[in-house]
């Protein structure tokens, strides 16, 4: 009797474990595909991009697994999980809190003026908010039809891809039509697959996946994890410096010179489609490089393998959706292709 | 049947708790351990005051979350909160725990008590008692010298509390974060006091409950570490300690701390119900 009740104590304290930690552990997601009526990629498209952006507050997690090298002074950009929590006011506020362990980056604008506060060494840094920090979404096609700038994009894609609407998904526990481009097979890239799962009842994109070649776990999937719409504090869009605190100008925002500021002549595009290969030239590789180079950004001459060809030789960065040559005269291509593409890039 | 039957057969379980509270806080090593919690916040609170202002840490040097307490005494009880957290709470409990049940099996008096007209359970819950006043003075002793030391010492801008968020708190705001977070400190501790008592249960010898518990922590700690084990995480109990963290941030998230609460509770009732299945069973 004595033992029964042993496997009686047993079983009980198992099943009160189990049910613990299941519901400790337990994913939000997993359910079942919710039913949605039938709808083109162009009408979703279109709608995307004529959607109200209300306010908004929800929790966006990055599942990061492209397989970038370790980079010091970033380890954001390594894999790993993490999750950032967004506030949206309409109206170009918002607020964006991104969590470390034992500190945050926040970023707050109040729809004129853009604050960035980092709490580990106490700094908010100003500027203006200019044009490009609107919802990036909605930008474009601002200024012509909805309608014909989403047929006219999803022709654009059809020409290498296949878009199609792929079923529903529930993300964040909104019901979600998934958007779904693939490569055409003729195309030479890395990547398998991109789907962007959009709000069924709002059009809002709620998630991003990138799928690579020869991997069934997404390369990247940036998207939230809990969302609720409705009108949110207006006192989470102001920013008041807290007593103790740096304040910095920068004008330029947080945004060294980005694609836009480089100029054409030292860009140019090989193929199209998936396999774009970009081709530019590395800044000044000349001996001033060291004290060129802007505080905290990653010396990147160590990364990558070695790699030699017709087209001269240098270093090969290879990822899970992208690879990237930096050649030893100062040359850089980058694709989301093979290291083969790129190579038949320089050498034209 | 017709004699006068006593309406009262046993002690009231409030009397015999307080019995053992008293017994417990009478204790020198006890006494000893929470004047050592106590001197957490006061050493730390010293330290930042005489090595740095605000923006001091402007490296980075400080161990995580000590370096935000510069200028912002209020929160110097949740960073000695945390530290403590990782190692001497957790002893206090498990020697607490050790004391419950192995040290009165090794002293030959926990026979006595198992013989006397006290029930089985109540013995357990009057045990539980004694440790769960240890946790909650432990947790009390540390939240309340850092409170102090953080406004005395440290000081800060007129008695509010800049949260990681960049946003600035009031005083009954603040100490309602700080009494969250000790609110969520005694939580994890009774997980780990219930483990303990559980071990207790099993063994005469107070050391092995000192060790299975400390070793524990620490097993735990490595097997986090580990990337291949990654699954394992949300099964630790340790994985969520980082959370009293959450209550600096601005607007307050919730969820880890509300996870590792629910994480702790599991623990709490296996501890619990393989500590009153084994006490029920025991000889002596």
């Amino acid at each position: 009797m004595g033992r029964r009740k042993w496997v009686g104590a047993g079983l009980g304290a198992g099943l009160v474990a189990a049910v613990g930690v299941g519901l400790v552990v337990a994913p939000a997601g997993a359910a079942a595909a919710p039913v949605l009526p039938p709808i083109s990629p162009e009408d979703l498209v279109s709608s995307v991009m004529t959607a109200q952006r209300g306010p908004l507050a929800g929790e966006v997690e990055v599942d990061n697994a492209l397989g970038l090298p370790a980079v010091p002074g970033a380890p954001q950009l390594a894999n790993g999980t993490s999750t950032i929590r967004v506030w949206s006011g309409g109206e170009g506020r918002g607020r964006v809190a991104i969590p470390s362990p034992d500190g945050e980056r926040t970023l707050v604008s109040d729809g004129t003026t853009r604050w960035a506060y980092d709490s580990q060494d106490r700094t908010a840094t100003r500027s203006p908010a200019g044009d490009h920090q609107g919802p990036p979404e909605g930008a474009p096609g601002q200024d012509q039809d909805p309608t014909t700038a989403a047929t006219q994009a999803i022709a654009t894609l059809r020409q290498t891809s296949t878009v199609a609407v792929d079923g529903t998904a529930e993300v964040a526990g909104r019901a979600a039509y998934q958007l779904v481009l693939t490569p055409q097979p003729t195309e030479r890239t890395l990547l398998r697959e991109v789907r962007v799962a959009v709000d069924a009842e709002t059009r809002l994109p709620l998630q991003l996946t990138v799928l690579a070649q020869g991997s069934a776990e997404p390369a990247l999937q940036v998207g939230f994890s809990e969302i609720t719409y409705g009108p949110q504090d207006p006192s989470l869009f102001t920013f008041t410096p807290p007593p103790g605190t740096t304040v910095r100008d920068g004008q330029d925002g947080g945004r060294p010179d980005g694609q836009q500021g480089r100029p054409e002549g030292e860009r140019r595009t090989v193929g199209d489609g998936w396999d774009t290969v970009i081709v530019g030239r590395a800044p000044a590789r000349e001996g001033g490089e060291q004290q060129q180079r802007p505080e905290g950004a990653p010396d990147l001459s160590a990364l990558g393998t070695p790699v030699s060809g017709p087209w001269g030789s240098g270093r090969a960065i290879t990822t899970a959706v992208a690879t990237v040559i930096v050649t030893d005269d100062g040359r850089i291509a980058a694709g989301a292709v093979p290291q083969q593409v790129l190579t038949e890039a320089l050498a034209q | 049947m017709t004699t006068a039957v006593p309406t009262r057969t046993s002690a009231p379980l409030g009397r015999l708790a307080a019995a053992e509270v008293r017994w417990v806080l009478r204790r020198p090593r006890t006494l000893v351990l929470l004047a050592l919690l106590g001197l957490i916040p006061v050493a730390l609170g010293i330290g930042i005051a005489l090595t740095g202002g605000p923006g001091a840490g402007e490296d980075g040097d400080g161990p995580g979350l000590v370096a935000a307490v510069a200028g912002n005494g209020l929160v110097l009880p949740i960073a000695a909160l945390g530290l403590a957290l990782a190692l001497l709470l957790p002893l206090t409990v498990a020697t607490a725990s050790a004391d419950a049940l192995a040290g009165e099996a090794s002293h030959g008096t926990l026979r006595g008590l198992l013989l006397a007209p006290v029930g089985r359970g109540r013995l357990v819950v009057m045990k539980a008692a004694g440790v769960l006043a240890v946790a909650v003075l432990a947790v009390v002793v540390v939240a309340v010298v850092g409170v102090i030391t953080g406004m005395v010492v440290v000081g800060g801008p007129s008695g509010t509390l800049i949260t990681l968020s960049g946003t600035t708190l009031g005083l009954g705001e603040a100490l309602g974060r700080v009494a969250l977070v000790a609110g969520w400190t005694i939580g994890q501790l009774l997980a780990v006091a219930a483990v303990a008592l559980a071990i207790s249960s099993f063994t005469e010898h107070p050391l092995v409950v000192l060790a299975a518990v400390l070793g524990g922590l620490i097993v735990f700690g490595v097997l986090a570490a580990i990337p291949s084990l990654e699954w394992l995480q949300p099964l630790l109990l340790t994985t969520g300690w980082g959370a009293g963290t959450d209550a600096l941030r601005d607007p307050l998230p919730l969820d880890g701390l509300a996870s590792s609460s629910l994480r702790a509770l599991v623990y709490l009732v296996l501890g619990v119900a393989v500590t009153v299945v084994r006490m029920r069973r025991r000889d002596g």
